[in-house]
């Protein structure tokens, strides 16, 4: 135990040293994604007023310079590349991502409408596929045949073989219009959130799946596993007790990359049900050359993808205590020092 | 043969070789024009004359899906191509420059890993314009970060083998041993993992098309064809439905033979 005083300030320390980094790159990433998708957006061919406009309302409507150049000050758009660059970099840092082309509204008043209903489906999702993964994995665990075992293995790859607009109009013919239980689009019936919700979920699942099963076999092969099959605990105890903490633990790491994937699939997911979302809003946004509404997209995914990051590293730190920094604790020196990940052997807990 | 040990494997390669054969000449399975429609024949349901049925203008669909093919493999062949020769020439660069050099390409490298595919994809195809050529390179930008990745990792392992020593020791100019020694030894994973990308290349393609941003109508493409089946799901399940199935068929495909071309190495 520290006394303490002197080693409070010590552990403040530490906690900096642990967290400092991590805030940095926080930043960074976000930062970098803004300038990576500037640079797409205006170095690839194309001068998204004119095509903004063309499809918004016919050619003829403005072809006059001075109008044109009123429309990109209107956006944003004016000025050369760096004043761009820097204008909107400050409207990021101040939550202002400009005024969308095809419908004139602010574009942070856009995202944190549909935010809601998207957030709701992936979060949903979420849960819905880490339980699916938990369960087959379960499930080949525990099972005795080995033919059992290989098939329930061989599930979750079809999940992400199977796109979700294919899963989602299947789901929409047999519950919607075949069995009528649940809405096959729209956002106002609380049940309308279900279908999407387990369409997402299906290939979130089986990426889960992936890593979840890889941990826990590799655990079922630890020293503590053996222990407690020596002390005589079934093998239901062992997984639950045991097996499930450490696997789950090390499979939270790839949570940062699912909700890549959760970004990217609302926005089929939300198109095959018509409903309200980031998805839809974005997919709008491209067929409307709508540039501002992209960028902003682009930037709340990749802040709330560096957010989940962030949160998983420092919880990591706070439940396994062989990841923070062993700088203030000299004596640990026999148990490893903070490794990337930690290693599926050794158990976090052990006691039943 | 050892092939017969593993029938999966077989009917993938056989059904692979087919539907590679419809890309090349799909008058050769299709049974109907893909473009022209019957009026009296439309929204049939799936029977011995139209395998899938036929679509609200008489169109047979299974035609339709033989022709699409092309455009679906295609786009996302190209994409697989420019994904892996992109990334591989970044993380070629990379992983021989070294140094700070290194540091700040990688560090670009991991916000392409960090963006979600299909964004990148929707970004690119908001600027050039729709169309399945650039939906591959959306595709493509999408994949060439892993790609990146794993040839500079590989670059580095390489680097310090003996034989690429031994030809720097013999006075070999250093392009000369990057090109011919590092560069072939480098390469597999990263060819076996482009195997394993087709497979997901032709579900991003299709979505993207499924979403508006491929081939314009009346041009068939796989996930086109969902999408304008889409609206009769209601009435006609089976004309998104049967076109969908297709596509999953081809992605455990490739799959099934990609994971056997990466276990033989």
């Amino acid at each position: 135990m520290d006394s303490a005083g002197a080693s409070s300030a010590q552990r403040a320390r530490t906690a900096l040293i642990f967290v400092a980094p991590k805030l940095l790159q926080f930043v960074f990433v976000i930062w970098a994604t803004y300038t990576v998708t500037f640079l797409l957006i205006h170095f690839l061919p194309g001068d998204p007023v004119l095509a903004a406009l063309s499809l918004k309302g016919g050619d003829a409507t403005t072809t006059d310079p001075a109008a044109l150049e009123r429309l990109r000050v209107q956006y944003g758009l004016d000025g050369t590349l760096w004043e761009q660059y820097f204008r909107h970099l400050t409207g990021v840092v101040t939550g202002n991502f400009g005024t969308s082309i095809s419908t004139g509204q602010p574009v942070s008043t856009m995202i944190s409408r549909v935010m809601p209903h998207s957030a709701a489906i992936a979060g949903l999702a979420l849960v819905i596929g880490i339980l699916l993964a938990v369960v087959v994995t379960y499930l080949a665990f525990l099972t005795r045949s080995n033919w059992l075992r290989q098939t329930l293995m061989q599930i979750p790859p079809l999940g992400v073989a199977i796109p979700a607009f294919l899963t989602g109009l299947v789901f929409i013919s047999v519950f919607s219009f075949g069995l009528g239980w649940f809405p096959s689009s729209g956002t106002r019936q609380p049940l309308s959130v279900v279908l999407p919700a387990v369409t997402l979920a299906l290939p979130v699942g089986a990426i889960f799946f992936q890593v979840f099963s890889a941990a826990v076999f590799e655990a079922a092969n630890g020293a503590y596993v053996f222990t407690a099959v020596a002390k005589g605990l079934s093998p239901r105890r062992i997984f639950t007790r045991h097996v499930l903490r450490n696997s789950l633990l090390a499979s939270i790491t790839i949570l940062g990359l699912q909700i890549g994937y959760l970004a990217g699939g609302t926005a089929v997911v939300e198109t095959v049900f018509s409903r309200d979302g980031i998805g839809r809003m974005t997919v709008n946004a491209v067929l409307g050359r709508d540039i501002n509404v992209i960028q902003g997209v682009v930037i709340v995914v990749a802040i709330v993808y560096s957010s989940v990051n962030l949160l998983v590293d420092i919880s990591y730190g706070l439940i396994d205590p062989r990841i923070r920094p062993s700088l203030a604790t000299p004596k640990t020196k026999g148990s490893p020092t903070a490794p990337d990940a930690p290693e599926n052997s050794a158990p976090v807990r052990t006691t039943t | 043969m050892r092939l017969l040990k593993k029938p999966g494997l077989l009917v993938s390669a056989i059904f692979l070789l087919l539907v590679l054969l419809a890309v090349a000449v799909p008058s050769l399975f299709a049974t109907h024009s893909p473009l022209e429609g019957v009026a009296a024949e439309k929204m049939l349901p799936p029977s011995a004359e139209h395998w899938f049925g036929t679509d609200h203008l008489g169109r047979d669909v299974y035609s339709r899906v033989v022709y699409g093919a092309r455009l679906s493999v295609a786009a996302a062949a190209l994409a697989v191509l420019i994904g892996v020769s992109v990334g591989a020439v970044v993380g070629l660069v990379a992983g021989a420059v070294g140094g700070k050099i290194d540091f700040a390409i990688m560090r670009v490298v991991d916000v392409f890993i960090a963006v979600p595919g299909i964004l990148l994809a929707l970004i690119v195809v908001a600027s050039l314009g729709f169309g399945p050529w650039s939906v591959a390179v959306g595709v493509a930008l999408g994949a060439a970060g892993s790609f990146a990745r794993v040839m500079r990792s590989q670059v580095l392992r390489v680097r310090n083998e003996e034989y690429v020593e031994a030809a720097g020791a013999l006075g070999v100019r250093r392009g000369t041993i990057l090109l011919s020694h590092v560069l072939p030894n480098a390469s597999r994973p990263v060819i076996s993992m482009a195997a394993l990308e087709l497979g997901t290349a032709i579900l991003s393609v299709s979505a993207l098309s499924f979403l508006g941003f491929g081939p314009q109508p009346p041009t068939p493409e796989w996930g086109s064809l969902v999408a304008s089946g889409r609206e009769f799901v209601a009435t006609a399940p089976w004309l998104s439905i049967l076109p969908g199935v297709v596509i999953v068929a081809v992605v455990l495909a490739v799959n099934r033979v990609a994971q056997q071309l990466g276990a033989s190495k």
